[in-house]
């Protein structure tokens, strides 16, 4: 009943004119973003962090949240209509979605796709509403061990377990770190790594290395390697679902979501696992008919799986941001320097010192993904038009955004030439397959982690032994370990398994 | 590591090393600055100057490791280096040119004027990247200035007047 009321509350303060538009404007800027090809959610929010300076923080962080959840909605457009997905999450998509389009399918795969994400990101919104709390209620009981050990974690799944390369997601990391480290130390003050330039002494903004890394490495990615890539684009038919496909979407969505909720609220970050562990779920319990259409003229499930998950992903990962301060994406990450930028650092506090905050938030999860079903089913003709911006002045015109973003932060034009800096070294991670949302999450979380470090160890009195004493740092150590040591394991054996069977 | 270091000849042996270099002496540069953070520790016993040293041998470590992949048969786990299109670099400059001159005359000839000169320069690279033979076009060119005016001004007045970010103008009308 508490939880109840305090939402209401908090529907009541997403209900005002004012919240209710930021909401939407959030919604539609996220679906444009999620649909354009170069650009993502990440970069989105972190173009317009500028704008926390000025605009009061429920409204900046509703319409923060409307991008956020937007971008997903309109990401899986791109990747039914064009062979190429608008941001990662909709990578799984993009493979059954795009050979339904080709076989005059692209209607019920959008329909089938938006209401899916509809549908998981209500259910992983009621999911965050009631179990938040709790989680908030728990964290309380957490000292400065266990919340180095649970970002230790972060840092781990972010670098080691997703992606290809342990190496270079680990590299990119300590790049991250390092990018961290510059400015002021938190605890002594004493500057680090300033080279007598004063724009370091405030640290290097997140916004830089966010709009450096996805936006302006893009758009020279674009220029270096894509400019004689052609895209082909699927025609659009009437959106609408046969009786068939709702039979055969709904328990999809459903698995979708409940393999997705779990993903987001553990500090593992991504979306790649559960949308792929959704694909290869369906994949295996399709027969007959339905079976013989995955790979070929596109299976239904294979889009409404999918999509479930990454929204109940995204939806739930807002849990840990909001419960523990800890981002499990490059998009979290950046939702957190909001936070940041208003002085108010989301844990198991926020709950009770910004109650009002969390909750209208909350709330307009709920109002959005309704914003979204009405913007993305019946609209989605409007949106497909933006395919149909060209590529030099669509890239070009990023650009302009970016200097918006990255000037606007702070007033300095120092921060422009250090923008062109990230944007090369984005470039050289791309093209040498470096991951870029470890060197996000460690620069975001690196400072914290750093703190939680120097605290445990006082408590500790100068012994690292404070961490193996505590029935819950402990755990996570273990924690940890497995999740470093259990996938390498599995590869072992599963490789001994192909090379026995082989010869 | 399943994939044997003998195989095909890395096409990519000279770039990769260069991205293992660059690692490495990013690691030791920060090893060099952490020589003149303080260790002062308190009562943790952990410094300032601990997570640089951290953070410089790890990247120093990394940076061996990227060399030595590279050098026996190149990155792991990533697509053969031969389907890499051949970059195109007259493009990339037109872009940096944009971003450079836009980063060095912002203040000077303000938001509007300095963005549309970016957007000019960015969008001529990336019509020649992608072959468009109009690119040098006096009409092409004016529809690219017009086009980036129609974009910057907007954006500058949107961001200044309802939002109130700071954004530099020509003139302290806040139109300009």
């Amino acid at each position: 009943m508490e939880i109840f009321n305090a939402l209401m509350h908090g529907f009541a303060l997403a209900i005002t004119p004012v919240n209710l538009l930021w909401c939407l404007v959030g919604c539609a800027l996220g679906t444009a973003v999620g649909v354009l090809p170069g650009i993502g959610p990440a970069v989105a929010v972190a173009m317009l962090l500028p704008i926390t300076a000025k605009v009061e923080v429920t409204a900046s962080m509703i319409f923060f949240a409307g991008i956020y959840y937007g971008a997903m909605y309109g990401g899986s457009t791109t990747s039914i209509l064009l062979n190429t997905p608008g941001e990662t999450a909709s990578m799984v998509t993009a493979m059954e979605g795009n050979k339904m389009a080709k076989s005059g399918r692209a209607g019920a795969a959008l329909a089938t796709a938006a209401i899916g994400s509809f549908f998981a990101g209500t259910i992983a919104t009621v999911i965050v509403t009631l179990f938040a709390p709790y989680v908030a209620e728990f964290a309380v009981k957490l000292g400065p061990p266990e919340y180095f050990m649970l970002m230790l974690l972060a840092f781990t799944t972010v670098s080691a377990v997703l992606g290809k390369s342990t190496l270079r997601g680990m590299t990119a990391l300590f790049v991250g770190l390092a990018a961290g480290c510059v400015g002021l130390d938190q605890i002594s003050g004493q500057g680090r790594y300033t080279g007598g330039i004063p724009e370091f002494l405030d640290g290097i903004e997140i916004v830089l290395v966010a709009v450096g890394l996805f936006a302006v490495a893009e758009v020279m990615y674009a220029v270096l390697y894509e400019g004689r890539v052609v895209d082909s684009q699927n025609k659009l038919s009437r959106v609408h679902m046969s009786a068939r496909d709702w039979k055969r979407s709904i328990p999809a969505w459903l698995r979708g979501t409940a393999i997705g909720t779990p993903f987001g609220c553990i500090p593992a970050g991504g979306t790649e696992i559960p949308t792929f562990l959704s694909y290869a779920t369906e994949k295996k319990l399709a027969k007959g008919a339905d079976r013989a259409e995955f790979g070929n003229q596109g299976a239904i499930e294979g889009v409404a799986g999918p999509e479930a998950a990454n929204n109940a992903t995204v939806t739930a990962a807002l849990i840990p941001l909001l419960t523990l301060g800890i981002p499990t994406s490059n998009t979290t990450a950046i939702l957190l320097g909001a936070f940041q930028n208003y002085g108010i650092q989301p844990g198991p506090q926020l709950f009770t010192t910004s109650a009002a905050l969390v909750w209208a938030l909350i709330a307009s999860l709920y109002i959005g993904n309704v914003m979204l079903l009405v913007l993305n089913l019946p609209m989605v003709g409007l949106w497909v038009k933006l395919l149909k911006i060209p590529k030099p002045q669509l890239y070009a015109g990023i650009l302009i955004f970016a200097t918006v973003g990255a000037y606007g932060m702070r007033q300095s034009a120092f921060d422009l030439f250090l923008l062109y800096g990230i944007g090369v070294l984005g470039v050289v991670m791309r093209r040498f397959d470096f991951p870029t949302a470890p060197v996000v999450v460690g620069m975001i979380l690196g400072p914290l982690a750093e703190a939680q470090l120097r605290n445990a160890m006082s408590i500790g009195e100068g012994s690292a032994a404070v961490f193996f004493q505590r029935p819950m740092s402990i755990t996570l150590i273990v924690i940890v370990l497995a999740v470093v040591i259990l996938p390498r394991i599995a590869k072992a054996m599963s490789d001994r398994k192909l090379k026995a069977a082989g010869g | 590591m399943t994939t044997s270091p003998t195989a095909a000849p890395n096409a990519d042996l000279w770039p990769q090393t260069f991205v293992g270099v660059g690692v490495l002496l990013v690691g030791l540069l920060l090893a060099f600055g952490a020589i003149g953070i303080s260790s002062e520790a308190g009562y943790g016993g952990v410094g300032p100057n601990f997570l640089p040293w951290v953070v410089s041998i790890a990247l120093t470590i990394c940076g061996a490791w990227i060399i030595w992949e590279a050098r026996s048969g190149g990155f792991r786990e990533m697509e053969a280096s031969g389907d890499w299109p051949k970059p195109d670099w007259g493009g990339f400059v037109w872009v940096s040119a944009g971003l450079l001159l836009n980063a060095a005359l912002i203040t000077a000839i303000g938001f509007i004027l300095s963005c549309t000169l970016c957007y000019l320069l960015a969008v001529q690279g990336l019509r020649r990247a992608a072959g468009q033979s109009m690119a040098n076009s006096p009409r092409t060119w004016v529809m690219d200035v017009v086009t980036g005016l129609l974009i910057s001004a907007p954006v500058y007045w949107a961001f200044t007047k309802f939002l109130a970010i700071n954004l530099p103008g020509l003139t302290n009308t806040g139109w300009l």
